[in-house]
C-alpha cells in the first residue's frame, strides 16, 4: 500500500505536468528578473551592471518606502476584514440562513463578477462631491455634517479603497469560507449541541477549531492577493492625492515601464515577494502552533 | 438542560425575536449588493449627459437599445467576448486538471521531498504578476506566440496553478486518509484512485477552485493588455476600454451596456456552477 | 489485475497526451504570428485614436494608391493605458512596426532615438526632397520636445492650449477676456464674488492643473525657463520658479477651481464647461470636437471664446508665444525604412493635413493645401491662430524625467484644492526630476 501511494512514476505523471508549466512560466521568469536586479537599464537601451545598487536605493527611496507603508497597511487591514466578514457571512450562511442562503449568497457574491473599471466608477460616483453631490455626501449632508471631498485626502482616500475591495470581495470569501464551514460533520455539531454548546460557545469551541484549515487557506490566499493590490488602485485614485495610495506593485510597474528602470522595478519587486514570503511564513508558524494546541 | 421546560412555541418566538436583528442586517445586506446591479442596468440604458448630469440615482430617459447596438456594433464587443472565452475556458480546464493531480501527489501520495514541492507551488502564489511580464514577453516573442492567443491560456494556466495545488492539497488533507488506503487494499491502482475515487471526494473544492479561478481569469486586464498586440485578439475587460478616449474623455452608456453584457454572462454560468456545488452538497451532507 | 494495467496505460496516454500539448504549448507552436513574409506597410496605434488609422485608411483608398499596392497598409491598434510598456517590449526585440504612434514619455522617445531605432526624419526629408510639408510651428515643437534639434516625428495632431470662455458668463458679469495674470485674477474675484465658480478643471488628471504653471513660468521668464531646469542650470525651487506655483495655488486656496477641484476627471469637467457650470476652462483645442457636437455642447459654440494665456507683468514672455503640443505624433522606425515605406512616408508627408481635417476635423501640424469650405467660426479661429504663431511653448513637464512628470501631474489636483502650496509642490517635482 505504501508502495502504491509512493509509486514514483505515479508521482511524475500527477505532478509532473502542473510543475513544469509552473516552473517554466512563473519560475524561469523570477529568476530571470532576479538577474535584473542588479542591473540598471531597460530592453531599450540595454543594461548595466550596478551591484546592490539598486537595494541600497529602495530603502533610501522615500517614495518606496511610502508605497511599502501604504501595501502594509491596506493588507493587514483588508485580510483582517476580508476574513472577519468572509467568515461571519459562512456561519450566517450555514446556521441561520440554511437552505435558503442560496440567493442571499449569491447576490453577495455577485460584485465579485463586476469589471474593476465598472466598480470605481461606482465609487467615485458614490462618494462624489463636486459637482454633482454623490449619496454618501447627500446623506453626511441630510444629517447636518458638511460635504466633503473623499478622494481629495490621503486618508479618506485610503478608506474609500479599502471599502471598495471589501464591497467586491466579501461575498468571494464567504463562498470560499462557506465551503469549508459547510464540511464539517453534522454529528459533531450535533453532539455538541447535546452537550449544551449554542451560539458562539459553540462557534468559538467547535466550529471554529474545525474550521481552521479553510481559514488558514483563506488568510494566506487573501494577505498575498491584499498586499500586491493594482487594478483597484490604478482605478480607483491611480495612486492619489500624489502618491499617497500608492502601493508597491504600482510603483513597480511606474519604474519598470514608465520610468524605463527595469532593474529598479525588478528590485521593488522582489521587495515585494519577500514581503509576502515574511507575512505567509509568520501566518504559517502561527497557526501551526495554534492547530497543534487545539489537537491536544 | 432548563430548555426542556421551554414549550415549542414559546421556542419559536423566542428564536424570531432573537433571529430578527440578523435578518435586518441580511436585508441591508442586500440593499448594499444589489443596488449597483440595478444601478449598472438602468445605466446601460442613459445617454452620456445623463450621466453627467443628473442625479446619481435618476432613471433613464427612454429605453432604447442603442447602447447595445453602439457596444457591439461601433465597439465589437462580440468579438472580444469570443477571445475571452477562448482564452478563459482552456486555461481552466487546464488549471482544474494539472492542479487537481498535482494536489493529490502532493498530498496523498507518500515520497520524499512533498513538503519542499508544495512550498515551492506557495512561493507562486506570493510572486507579484508584474515581475514575470518582460521575461515571458521575451520568450512568447522568441516562440512566435504573439499575435495568437496561447501567451493568454499558457499565463494563466501557470498563474492559476499555484491557489489550485495548494486549495487542493488543502482538501486533500481534510479527506480522511482510511478511504484511500482502503481503495488501495482493493486494488485498485493510483491513477485509478485518483480518479475515481479522490476526483469525486473533493468535487465541491473543485467547482469552488473553478469559480475563483474563472473570476479571477475572465478580470484579468494586466496580462491581457501585455500579451495581446493587436486589435483582434482584445479580451472583454480590454475591450471595455474601448469606449475611453484619448484624453481621458468615457462614453459611458455604451460601456454600461458592455459592462451589462459581460455580468449577465457572468451570473448566468455562475448559478450553473452554484447549482452543481448544491448539488454536491445535498448528495454529501446538509447542515441543520 | 488485466482492467487495472489497461486503465493505468489509459490514463498514461491521457496524462501524456496534455505533457506534449503543454511542450507543444510552449515549445514549438510558432509560425502563427510574428512575422511577415509578403511586404506590408504596419502600423501600429492606440485604440484610443482613432482619427490616424482612419486618415490612413482613407489615404490608402485613394491618394496613396500606389503606395498601397506595392506594400499594403496593414493598421493594428492596442490599448493606451499600457503604451509605453509595449512600446518598450516591442523595440526590446525590435519588433517596432514601420510606423507607430511615439512614446508617451518624451525620454523614452529619447531612449529610442539613442539607440538608432526611430527614423530621422530631418534627413530623410533633405534626401528624399519632402521638406515644408510641416508647419513650422509644428516642427519646433517636436524638436523641442525630443531635443537634439532633428525631427524624429510626425505631428497627425496639434493643439494650441489657452482659456476658453463662457462668453454669456462674462457677460453678466462685465467681464472682458483678460490679457494679463492680474486680470484674470481679478475677474476670478469678482465670478466668485457672484457665485460664479471661476475655473473648470479636471484636477484628478492634473495636468491641466500644471499647464497653467508651466505656462505662468513660460510668460514670466521666458520660453527656455523649463529647458534651464531640465539641463539643470535652474532649479524649479528657486523663488521666481515657485512664484509660478504659488500664483496658481493661490487660486486653489480661494476656491476660484471649485469644491473638490483635486477628483474631478476630464470628462466631469468638460462636461460643466458645456452646461454653463463655470467661466474659464484651462484645455487644449482637441476639445473643439466636443465644443462643435450639440449633444454635448448645451451653452452653443457660438458662446465660447477663446483667449491665449495672459501675460504676467514684467515678464520675459509674449502673449503670441503659444502653449502647444502634438498630441501623441507618429514615428517611422529605422529599421522597418525601405522603399516602399518611402513611398507611403511621402504620401502621407504631402497629404495627410488635407485628409486629416476634412474626413476627421483633425487639426495637424502638416500644410494643408485645401481647407473646407464652411467651418465653425471658432474652428477657424484656432486655424488661424497656428498659422500665424510665430513659435509655442511647451508644456511644463514636457522636458522632465517620466518621474518628475508623474509626481507633477499626481499632486497637480493638490495645487488645485488648495492642500498643497506651491513650494510644496515644486520641491516634489524638482526632487523627482533627476
Amino acid at each position: 500500500m505504501e508502495r502504491l501511494l509512493g509509486n514514483p512514476r505515479a508521482v511524475l505523471v500527477l505532478l509532473g505536468p502542473a510543475l513544469l508549466v509552473y516552473s517554466l512560466v512563473m519560475l524561469v521568469p523570477i529568476v530571470w528578473s532576479l538577474v535584473y536586479t542588479v542591473y540598471e537599464g531597460n530592453a531599450v537601451s540595454g543594461f548595466e551592471f550596478v551591484g546592490i545598487d539598486n537595494f541600497v536605493r529602495f530603502f533610501n527611496d522615500p517614495t518606496a518606502l511610502e508605497a511599502v507603508g501604504f501595501t502594509l497597511r491596506y493588507a493587514l487591514i483588508l485580510t483582517v476584514l476580508q476574513v472577519v466578514v468572509g467568515y461571519a457571512l459562512a456561519l450566517l450562511y450555514v446556521f441561520f440562513l440554511k437552505k435558503a442562503s442560496s440567493l442571499v449568497r449569491t447576490l453577495v457574491f455577485f460584485p465579485v463578477i463586476l469589471p474593476t473599471v465598472a466598480v470605481a466608477l461606482l465609487f467615485r460616483r458614490f462618494f462624489e462631491a463636486a459637482p454633482t453631490e454623490g449619496p454618501i455626501n447627500s446623506i453626511m449632508e441630510f444629517i447636518g455634517l458638511n460635504t466633503f471631498d473623499w478622494f481629495g485626502q490621503p486618508d479618506a482616500s485610503f478608506w474609500v479603497i479599502l471599502m471598495m475591495d471589501l464591497w467586491r470581495s466579501m461575498g468571494f470569501y464567504a463562498v470560499l469560507l462557506y465551503a469549508g464551514v459547510v464540511e464539517i460533520p453534522e454529528d459533531i455539531i450535533e453532539s455538541a449541541r447535546i452537550d449544551g454548546a449554542a451560539g458562539w460557545r459553540l462557534v468559538r469551541h467547535i466550529i471554529l477549531p474545525l474550521s481552521l484549515p479553510v481559514l488558514l487557506s483563506a488568510t494566506i490566499f487573501s494577505i498575498n492577493g491584499t498586499l500586491k493590490v493594482f487594478d483597484s488602485v490604478v482605478a480607483l485614485t491611480n495612486g492619489g492625492p500624489g502618491t499617497s495610495t500608492t502601493p508597491l506593485t504600482v510603483y513597480m510597474f511606474q519604474t519598470s515601464f514608465s520610468f524605463g528602470q527595469y532593474g529598479y522595478g525588478s528590485t521593488v519587486a522582489l521587495m515585494l515577494t519577500v514581503m509576502c514570503l515574511l507575512v505567509t511564513i509568520f501566518i504559517f508558524r502561527a497557526s501551526r502552533r495554534d492547530l497543534t494546541r487545539n489537537e491536544k | 438542560m432548563t430548555t426542556l421546560a421551554v414549550t415549542p412555541f414559546h421556542r419559536r418566538v423566542r428564536t424570531f425575536v432573537r433571529r430578527l436583528p440578523v435578518f435586518i442586517g441580511v436585508a441591508i445586506l442586500l440593499a448594499i449588493v444589489a443596488y449597483p446591479l440595478i444601478w449598472l442596468l438602468l445605466g446601460s440604458f442613459k445617454q452620456q449627459d445623463e450621466f453627467l448630469s443628473e442625479p446619481f440615482w435618476s432613471l433613464p430617459r427612454s429605453w432604447s437599445l442603442d447602447n447595445y447596438v453602439e457596444a457591439f456594433v461601433g465597439g465589437g464587443l462580440g468579438k472580444y467576448i469570443l477571445n475571452s472565452v477562448i482564452a478563459v475556458f482552456p486555461s481552466m480546464f487546464l488549471i482544474l486538471l494539472l492542479g487537481t493531480a498535482a494536489g493529490f501527489a502532493l498530498e496523498v501520495m507518500v515520497w520524499k521531498g512533498r513538503g519542499a514541492v508544495l512550498l515551492v507551488f506557495l512561493a507562486g502564489v506570493m510572486i507579484p504578476l508584474q515581475m514575470i511580464l518582460l521575461p515571458l514577453f521575451t520568450i512568447y516573442f522568441k516562440l512566435h506566440l504573439t499575435g495568437t492567443l496561447w501567451p493568454l491560456i499558457i499565463t494563466y494556466t501557470a498563474t492559476g496553478l499555484p491557489l489550485t495545488v495548494f486549495m487542493m492539497a488543502t482538501f486533500f488533507r481534510a479527506v480522511p486518509r482510511e478511504i484511500f488506503e482502503a481503495a488501495t487494499l482493493d486494488g485498485a491502482n493510483i491513477y485509478r484512485i485518483f480518479w475515481s475515487v479522490g476526483m469525486p471526494l473533493v468535487r465541491n473544492a473543485l467547482f469552488t477552485v473553478a469559480l475563483v479561478q474563472f473570476f479571477f481569469i475572465w478580470n484579468d486586464l494586466l496580462i491581457a493588455l501585455t500579451f495581446t498586440n493587436s486589435q483582434d485578439l482584445r479580451t472583454i475587460q480590454a475591450g471595455l476600454l474601448n469606449f475611453t478616449g484619448q484624453y481621458g474623455a468615457v462614453d459611458y452608456g455604451p460601456m454600461f451596456a458592455g459592462i451589462a453584457v459581460n455580468v449577465v454572462g457572468t451570473l448566468v454560468l455562475y448559478l450553473f456552477l452554484n447549482q452543481k456545488v448544491m448539488k454536491g452538497l445535498t448528495a454529501g451532507s446538509v447542515k441543520g | 489485475m488485466i482492467t487495472a494495467r489497461g486503465h493505468r496505460r489509459r490514463n498514461l496516454s491521457i496524462v501524456a497526451a496534455v505533457g506534449v500539448g503543454v511542450i507543444a504549448l510552449t515549445g514549438c507552436a510558432g509560425g502563427g504570428g510574428g512575422g511577415s513574409s509578403t511586404k506590408e506597410f504596419t502600423y501600429l496605434g492606440q485604440t484610443q485614436n482613432t482619427a490616424i488609422s482612419g486618415t490612413l485608411d482613407v489615404l490608402a483608398k485613394d491618394k496613396c494608391a500606389a503606395a498601397e499596392k506595392a506594400a499594403p497598409l496593414k493598421a493594428d491598434a492596442i490599448d493606451g493605458t499600457t503604451w509605453d510598456q509595449q512600446l518598450q517590449l516591442l523595440a526590446g526585440q525590435d519588433a517596432l512596426s514601420d510606423m507607430s504612434m511615439a512614446g508617451g514619455t518624451p525620454s523614452l522617445m529619447q531612449e529610442f532615438i539613442d539607440s538608432g531605432k526611430v527614423l530621422n526624419l530631418s534627413e530623410t526629408f533633405k534626401k528624399e526632397g519632402l521638406e515644408g510639408r510641416v508647419l513650422p510651428a509644428a516642427e519646433s515643437t517636436i524638436k523641442a520636445l525630443y531635443g537634439g534639434g532633428d525631427l524624429y516625428a510626425l505631428p497627425t495632431e496639434f493643439n494650441i492650449e489657452g482659456f476658453w470662455y463662457n462668453k454669456q458668463i462674462l457677460a453678466d458679469n462685465g467681464i472682458e477676456a483678460p490679457a494679463t495674470w492680474d486680470e484674470l485674477v481679478d475677474a476670478a474675484a469678482t465670478l466668485q464674488a457672484n457665485d460664479v465658480q471661476p475655473f473648470i478643471a479636471a484636477g484628478k488628471d492634473g495636468w491641466p492643473i500644471t499647464r497653467l504653471v508651466g505656462d505662468y513660468i513660460a510668460r514670466d521668464l521666458g520660453p527656455d525657463a523649463l529647458k534651464k531646469v531640465a539641463d539643470g542650470d535652474a532649479s524649479l525651487t528657486d523663488p521666481e520658479y515657485v512664484a509660478a506655483a504659488d500664483a496658481v495655488a493661490e487660486l486653489g486656496t480661494a476656491g476660484y477651481f471649485g469644491a473638490a477641484a483635486g477628483s474631478i476627471d476630464y470628462n466631469t469637467a468638460l462636461n460643466q464647461f458645456l452646461t454653463g457650470g463655470g467661466a474659464f476652462f484651462y484645455m487644449g483645442s482637441w476639445a473643439l470636437a466636443a465644443f462643435n457636437d450639440q449633444e454635448q455642447n448645451k451653452i452653443g459654440v457660438d458662446n465660447i471664446g477663446f483667449t491665449p494665456f495672459p501675460t504676467v507683468e514684467g515678464g520675459k514672455g509674449t502673449i503670441d508665444q503659444v502653449p502647444a503640443n502634438v498630441g501623441i505624433p507618429v514615428m517611422f522606425t529605422e529599421k522597418g525604412y525601405d522603399d516602399d515605406v518611402a513611398q507611403w512616408l511621402d504620401c502621407v508627408t504631402a497629404n495627410y493635413g488635407d485628409v486629416a481635417l476634412n474626413e476627421f476635423g483633425q487639426v495637424t501640424g502638416f500644410v494643408v493645401n485645401n481647407p473646407p469650405a464652411d467651418q465653425p467660426a471658432l474652428t477657424q479661429e484656432v486655424q488661424n491662430i497656428i498659422a500665424e504663431a510665430p513659435s509655442s511653448v511647451l508644456w511644463f513637464e514636457a522636458a522632465f524625467s517620466p518621474e518628475a512628470t508623474a509626481v507633477s501631474q499626481k499632486n497637480g489636483g493638490g495645487l488645485a484644492a488648495g492642500t498643497l502650496t506651491g513650494e510644496a509642490f515644486m520641491k516634489l517635482v524638482q526632487d523627482a526630476n533627476k
